[in-house]
């Protein structure tokens, strides 16, 4: 990371971080609101389908709501519509902030959002009125994925912009990840259309490719966004340089370079080649330097000197990616595979995954963000240790409720004495518990809009105030 | 309120600005040449390269162990080419791959109890013609009969189709298909005449190539019993 | 990270590897896959599903049923799908090539479904009741009661009422959604073995 300023000898002007958020403003709280009311629907998606998993006869009665059609709104609600909107936000804001300019394009941001928003609202109607694709990860009907894809290399260009039109020639880690993610998705997304829906493939190739690109939607994308947003706040927040940040570019580099290849971890034992998954499995192993490199990284947000609960948010956040990463390494081996597959166990990974790894941070990343973008405090800081509270118990319910499921599951899925009545039974207790936790974070999202309502209210008492020039906190 | 804006936990104060990150983390690498904690740094960059070996060698055993080999055909991880039990394609039986052949084509006409219909076509259980001399059987499947012909007491008078490679037949059959239906009818509702095997039917196919015109009982009979 | 364009093109060159190795050689040894013909049987395997059980298909797909039902049988040994009487033998590659999107499914909160056409016929589970078993649920699998409608009774009550009780003068019957979901599920059955399917010989095991 050799420094190569613009200008040969002297270093820039000082960008003015507040010119901007101020720029950015509407584009990012466009998408914030956008992501907010996602997560609200995709939350109460997934509840529905959390209570269906152990009282199958709600809401059965109805077809837009039978069990396999929830399953994929409530999956597609969150990562199409929570994450990506959030992600956005997220990944724009940094790249504009260490680009050290005002954001090029956020006219084509707010189109793209829109009718990237759009598009998603038809997909979950379309998916509770039937036209699922079958593809874990890629469940949205077929109608909207083109418009998806253009939708997203809209907003896409704003960041790709920011990278390339930077005032400083070195960059950091967050740009790459931020970068990486906003270049990668649209061309998973474009094969998987291409060679699942537009020209498919035969038989079970379907099934690799749809591994491999489900996978590349955790680890490419949502993965890298969440990356970007815990590597920028944990030293800004923390005022400490990362601790080993000459790793940092081999953590990235291996997770570019191996991280696509552990798709094929899902096919353990079905019609496909066995090289399939074992490849998939070996990537796996070596992705774990990876999660190493960002452990080693990223520990000083476990210090929190400042008490900041955004970093809080951060450290959960990471703790949670880097406990799925060894997760997804160790089941993906054959020998607990044989036990862990096609249980709850993988549902457990994939909401580790969404709602761990992936959201933690970037609600740290939306509560650092939101008050220099609108130029208001949030309403209650009380609400934000709420809010960590009932994020980090609900995940810790939810994942272990269906992990715990799982285990039990597959365990009893490979005893041929045990009948799938009872199987039920004995699972159930667990499942009660993933509800609980489905039903706090849905709880944590209501301290969060209560916050946001309370923030966004007009100045009309002195709990914010207007910063004094010579009182101004670090942007 | 009685916090600053600059420590407001509801702002989530930061601790250094965008510029000094960026300037503080571009000289890390800068300065490791020569920093106070250089040495301690090496190390851990040696220990990272020793821990990424180590999983480039768990991986390349694990791949090596369960990849079947890259082959298309091995869905066992513990697999290898030509390692299934039954490689070869099993020997096929005649009287099965017969008996199909005969309720493809024959059964219409000689009927599936092998005894025609009388005064219309001849049987085949206990018929000379079917049980007698392989040469007369296996040219009449090839080519077809026609004309008047005995079998036991009766006498019909038809036209039998051919089942070879002849102009205006529907069927050209193969020979392992020829002489495992004549094999068949030769062992079924009491026939117990040998099987035909399919290098008489190419011997016979080859002596006769230039025939397109059905046999008669004439012609066939000249062949000896 | 400095040169913009080498940056993407070396994100563009990670994702072609993996693209390439794993998408591209499989496709290239799977992308062909074409049935396999035995001479013995005289007849071409997989066989493709009939038309209702097709359309069937398409009832499986829409109700999202890969979500609880996967339909790959694992090796012998490898778990216990053999035991459970769901296959003799694994799932491979040729099985799949006519389904227009394979439904290998995610879960199994209920029992494989490879082989459940030969299953339901050895059991004697045939049409109407698994009208029953759909239109009522069982354990962990929901009612599906929009599959099926009340309808009046004209002249006598049809063959595929349900023995369910309803008004006076009118019987439960399954719509024609239900019927191609019926005729698909028992259709299901993997019927033949093909050379790369059959069990390995113990003396070609690498030693484990």
């Amino acid at each position: 990371m050799t420094s190569a300023p613009l200008t040969s000898t002297a270093e820039p002007p000082a960008s003015d971080p507040r010119a901007i958020d101020r720029a950015a403003r509407w584009a990012l709280l466009l998408l914030l609101a956008s992501g907010l009311v996602w997560l609200a629907v995709g939350g109460v998606l997934a509840l529905i389908h959390s209570i269906q998993l152990h009282t199958p006869g709600f809401l059965a009665a109805s077809a837009w709501f039978t069990f396999g059609r929830t399953q994929a709104a409530a999956e597609t609600a969150l990562v199409y519509g929570w994450a990506a909107n959030a992600g956005f936000a997220v990944a724009l804001w940094l790249l504009g902030r260490l680009g050290g300019a005002p954001l090029r394009g956020l006219g084509l941001v707010k189109i793209g959002g829109a009718f990237w928003n759009l598009g998603v609202t038809l997909g979950v109607i379309g998916i509770l009125a039937g036209d699922l694709t079958s593809f874990s990860l890629l469940q949205t009907p077929v109608y909207v994925q083109p418009l998806l894809l253009i939708a997203f290399a809209a907003v896409g260009t704003a960041g790709v912009l920011a990278w390339s039109g930077r005032r400083v020639g070195r960059t950091f880690a967050a740009q790459w990840y931020a970068v990486a993610a906003l270049f990668a998705f649209p061309w998973i997304y474009s094969v998987a259309q291409a060679m699942l829906f537009a020209l498919p493939v035969r038989g079970t190739m379907q099934a690799v490719v749809a591994a491999w690109a489900g996978q590349n939607v955790l680890s490419l994308w949502l993965g890298p966004l969440a990356l970007a947003a815990a590597y920028y706040l944990v030293p800004k927040i923390t005022g400490r340089t990362l601790a080993a940040y000459d790793l940092a570019a081999w953590g990235f580099g291996v997770l570019l370079v191996v991280g696509p290849w552990t798709g094929g971890r899902h096919l353990v034992g079905g019609p496909v080649p066995a090289w399939v998954p074992t490849v998939g499995i070996a990537c796996s192993l070596l992705l774990l330097f990876h999660f190493m490199v960002v452990a080693i990284n990223l520990r000083d947000a476990l210090g929190n000197p400042t008490g900041s609960t955004a970093l809080r948010f951060v450290a959960l956040g990471v703790a949670a990616y880097i406990l799925g990463g060894l997760v997804d390494a160790a089941s993906a081996m054959r020998g607990i595979a044989e036990f862990v597959q096609f249980t709850y166990f993988a549902e457990a990974q994939t909401m580790l995954a969404i709602l761990g790894g992936f959201t933690l941070p970037v609600f740290g990343a939306i509560y650092f963000l939101t008050p220099r973008v609108t130029g208001k405090a949030w309403g209650s800081d009380g609400l934000i240790k709420l809010h960590l509270g009932a994020a980090g118990l609900g995940l810790l319910l939810l994942v272990g409720g269906l992990a715990g499921a799982g285990v039990k599951q597959g365990l009893e899925l490979n005893d041929a004495g045990t009948t799938f009545a009872a199987i039920f039974e004995s699972v159930r207790p667990w499942l009660l518990v993933a509800t609980a936790g489905v039903g706090l974070q849905l709880l944590g999202g209501v301290f969060l809009a209560v916050n946001l309502a309370l923030q966004l209210q007009p100045d009309s008492d002195g709990a914010v105030v207007v910063p004094q020039p010579s009182a101004e906190p670090v942007p | 309120m009685n916090t600053s804006p600059a420590n407001d936990p509801r702002r989530e104060p930061a601790a250094i600005s965008d510029d000094d990150l960026l300037a503080k983390h571009g000289q890390t690498v800068a300065e490791k040449a020569g920093a106070e904690d250089g040495a301690r740094h090496g190390l851990l960059l040696i220990a990272a390269v020793f821990v990424f070996s180590g999983l480039v060698l768990a991986s390349t055993i694990y791949l090596n162990r369960y990849s079947g080999h890259f082959n298309a055909s091995i869905y066992n991880e513990n697999g290898k080419p030509g390692g299934t039990a039954a490689a070869a394609p099993k020997a096929l039986d005649p009287v099965a791959l017969g008996k199909r052949q005969f309720q493809m084509a024959c059964i219409t006409c000689h009927q599936a109890n092998g005894l025609g219909v009388p005064g219309a076509f001849p049987p085949l259980a206990g018929s000379d013609w079917a049980n007698g001399n392989e040469e007369r059987a296996i040219r009449i499947v090839l080519h077809g009969l026609g004309g008047e012909v005995k079998v036991g007491a009766a006498v019909f008078n038809g036209a039998m189709p051919s089942f070879g490679k002849v102009p205006g037949s529907g069927y050209n059959w193969r020979d392992d298909q020829i002489a495992a239906v004549l094999t068949y009818i030769r062992q079924e509702w009491g026939n117990q005449a040998g099987p035909v095997t399919p290098e008489q039917v190419t011997a016979i196919r080859t002596q006769e190539a230039t025939r397109t015109k059905p046999w008669t009982a004439a012609e066939l009979l000249a062949f000896g019993h | 990270m400095k040169n913009s364009p080498l940056f993407f093109v070396a994100l563009f060159g990670a994702l072609a590897l993996s693209f390439g190795i794993v998408v591209l050689v499989s496709l290239r040894q799977l992308g062909q896959l074409d049935a396999y013909f035995d001479a013995g049987e005289g007849a071409a395997f997989p066989s493709r599903t009939p038309g209702l059980a097709a359309r069937g298909l398409l009832v499986y797909r829409d109700l999202g049923c890969a979500a609880c039902h996967t339909q790959q049988v694992r090796r012998p040994g490898f778990g216990a799908d053999r035991e459970r009487g769901w296959g003799e033998r694994q799932s491979v590659a040729r099985d799949y090539i006519y389904q227009t999107r394979v439904q290998l499914g995610q879960t199994r909160i209920g029992p494989d479904l490879t082989n459940f056409g030969e299953r339901a016929a050895k059991a004697g589970t045939d049409q109407a009741k698994l009208f029953l078993n759909l239109f009522a649920g069982q354990g962990s699998m929901p009612a599906y009661p929009f599959l099926f409608e009340v309808r009046r009774i004209v002249g006598q009550p049809t063959k595929q009422a349900l023995p369910v009780k309803s008004r006076a003068g009118y019987e439960v019957g399954p719509t024609r959604r239900a019927e191609a979901l019926a005729a698909y599920l028992l259709s299901l059955k993997a019927d033949f073995t093909y050379p790369e399917a059959q069990p390995l010989e113990p003396a070609t095991e690498a030693k484990k």
